[in-house]
């Protein structure tokens, strides 16, 4: 096991690591080139040119503009909501008795699921999409803002109080920091969260976004535009949890010591 | 004496009662709230159904057999792409774990993949497998592989060496380490992984349900959205949250009695 656990050094692991993939696509191009392949694997050369092209277009960035807006919408609306309440109820009790049996309920349940309703309630433009993701990304925000507050020791809380803090001093400058690494933690699910219900929502039901893109490339045979709004929707996810883990890494710079690779 | 022991059930009774109160109000609560505003005419009867409108939708759809064949059809998918990737995810978390050539083909796959929405490449699944239900489980079975791989990977990782060491100091063979020390070490993380992808499996179901499909909870909501018939779509969203939150309930309660040693938390965030 002892033996096992040691990785190889780093420059092998980034060849490994690189081996599948890369093997994939050399034999995605050669096959999409001289073998006979449905036409929907068109060649990951022909699909880099093709996305090339939208960039520059700007036809691709139009998509991209709608659905970031939709995606960052909803997402700074729930996770603010989120975040607020959730902390709100890990320290007065009132608040959390109220929302605790409703958050209990419904947070199994997957929130896209009221996405024809909202349709009917706010139109199928920008409104239900950004609604949609509100409701997605409230849950992952709250549930973890919740316990990262209840989790604050007592001790601190004590002390601070016992030295004549206010409960504004308490709150912001024990509870609040206590409480951020759960707060981010549940920041970042919900920003995959935001990601995943846009794309799904614009390919259930929009004129415009790169979920619509990939829908109606896809329809019409375009698999070109299909891909270049697949590499576009596969950087904006990776590139947003990257951003949070970033930031996360500098509001955490006192706090983490110790701990690496503690969260998944 | 003999007041005491009548008055003290009486008292507890209250006492519960009032507790019981307290931890639940806010959801008769926010159904009332819901029932005044239907009634009340300020929005539109037929957008916001009353709740009797909704559980005679219901019954009417229960009764005729509609929401349970539609369920069943959304519950193979989703417990066919679910299952496959608990079996898949444990195996290369688990090989991930052990072996530092998986560790270092995979690994990378998993973390960069993991933030990527995978639910985008819906319509290529189309085309390579149709648009039945063969195209929804495997498109299932691939968001459900990442977390549970990765938390079955963590947990894996995580077990206390001490633990293993002892194991082995006691003579125990490597075999007897994995069945008895590692895998048991690492369960609660493989069962925090589960949790967070059986949600997941609805969500993929309902919404590729939704894009494009004739059967499944998913369409059935869709489609009575798009006749404008909201109560039954309310009835459609009543089923999915009851499936939802009775799969997550047995979950829990199949991870506590089998990791009977440790209390899992009540909530992870999910979608």
């Amino acid at each position: 096991m002892s033996a096992a656990a040691r990785p190889y050094p780093r420059g092998l692991r980034v060849v490994f690591g690189l081996a599948l993939p890369v093997a994939g696509l050399i034999a995605w191009e050669i096959s999409a080139r001289y073998g006979t392949v449905p036409s929907y694997l068109i060649a990951p050369s022909v699909i880099l040119a093709a996305t090339w092209e939208m960039v520059l277009s700007g036809e691709l960035w139009r998509h991209a503009g709608d659905s970031l807006f939709r995606a960052l919408g909803g997402y700074a609306i729930g996770a603010a909501a989120g975040v607020a309440m959730g902390l709100l109820a890990g320290i007065a009790r009132p608040v959390e008795r109220f929302y605790d049996p409703i958050v209990s309920l419904t947070y199994p349940v997957p929130k896209i699921v009221v996405l024809p309703i909202l349709i009917a309630w706010l139109g199928s433009g920008d409104g239900s999409k950004i609604a949609v993701v509100t409701a997605a990304v409230f849950y992952p925000s709250f549930i973890n803002a919740l316990y990262g507050a209840k989790s604050v020791n007592r001790i601190f809380v004590w002390s601070a109080r016992n030295m004549g803090a206010s409960p504004f001093q308490v709150f912001a400058g024990v509870i609040l920091p206590a409480a951020l690494p759960q707060v981010l933690s549940g920041l970042r699910i919900g920003l995959a969260l935001a990601f995943i219900v846009t794309v799904a929502a614009e390919m259930h039901s929009s004129r415009t976004g790169l979920g619509n893109l990939i829908n109606t490339a896809g329809d019409s045979m375009r698999f070109d535009l299909m891909y270049a709004a697949l590499i576009a929707i596969a950087i904006f996810g990776f590139a947003g949890d990257r951003l949070i883990l970033i930031l996360r890494r500098r509001a955490l710079a006192g706090q983490s010591l110790g701990k690496e690779g503690a969260n998944a | 004496m003999g007041v005491l022991p009548q008055a003290a059930p009486s008292a507890m009774n209250l006492g519960a009662a009032a507790h019981f109160v307290a931890r639940w109000y806010s959801v008769p609560l926010v159904l009332v709230v819901w029932e005044a505003l239907s009634r009340s005419g300020t929005v539109s009867r037929r957008l916001m159904p009353s709740l009797v409108e909704i559980a005679e939708a219901s019954w009417a759809a229960l009764a005729s057999g509609d929401l349970l064949f539609h369920a069943g059809i959304s519950l193979t998918r989703a417990f066919t792409g679910y299952a496959l990737a608990i079996v898949g995810g444990i195996l290369l978390g688990v090989a991930m774990a052990r072996s530092r050539l998986f560790d270092a083909l995979f690994e990378p796959l998993f973390s960069f993949g993991y933030p990527v929405p995978k639910i985008a490449l819906y319509p290529i699944f189309i085309l390579v497998f149709g648009f039945g239900s063969l195209s929804k489980v495997t498109l299932i079975f691939l968001e459900c592989l990442y977390p549970i791989t990765v938390n079955a990977f963590y947990g894996m990782r995580s077990v206390d060496r001490v633990h293993v060491w002892a194991a082995r100091n006691m003579g125990a063979s490597e075999r007897q380490i994995f069945w008895r020390v590692m895998l048991p070490g690492a369960a609660p993380q493989i069962f925090a992984g589960l949790r967070i992808a059986l949600p997941i499996s609805m969500i993929v179901v309902i919404i590729t349900e939704m894009i494009g499909e004739s059967r499944g909870l998913g369409y059935y909501i869709h489609d009575s959205s798009a006749a404008f018939e909201y109560a039954r779509s309310f009835a459609g969203v009543a089923a999915v949250a009851v499936i939802g939150f009775t799969l997550d309930r047995v979950l829990v309660g199949l991870r506590n009695r089998l990791i009977f040693w440790e209390r899992g938390t009540a909530f992870i965030g999910a979608g």
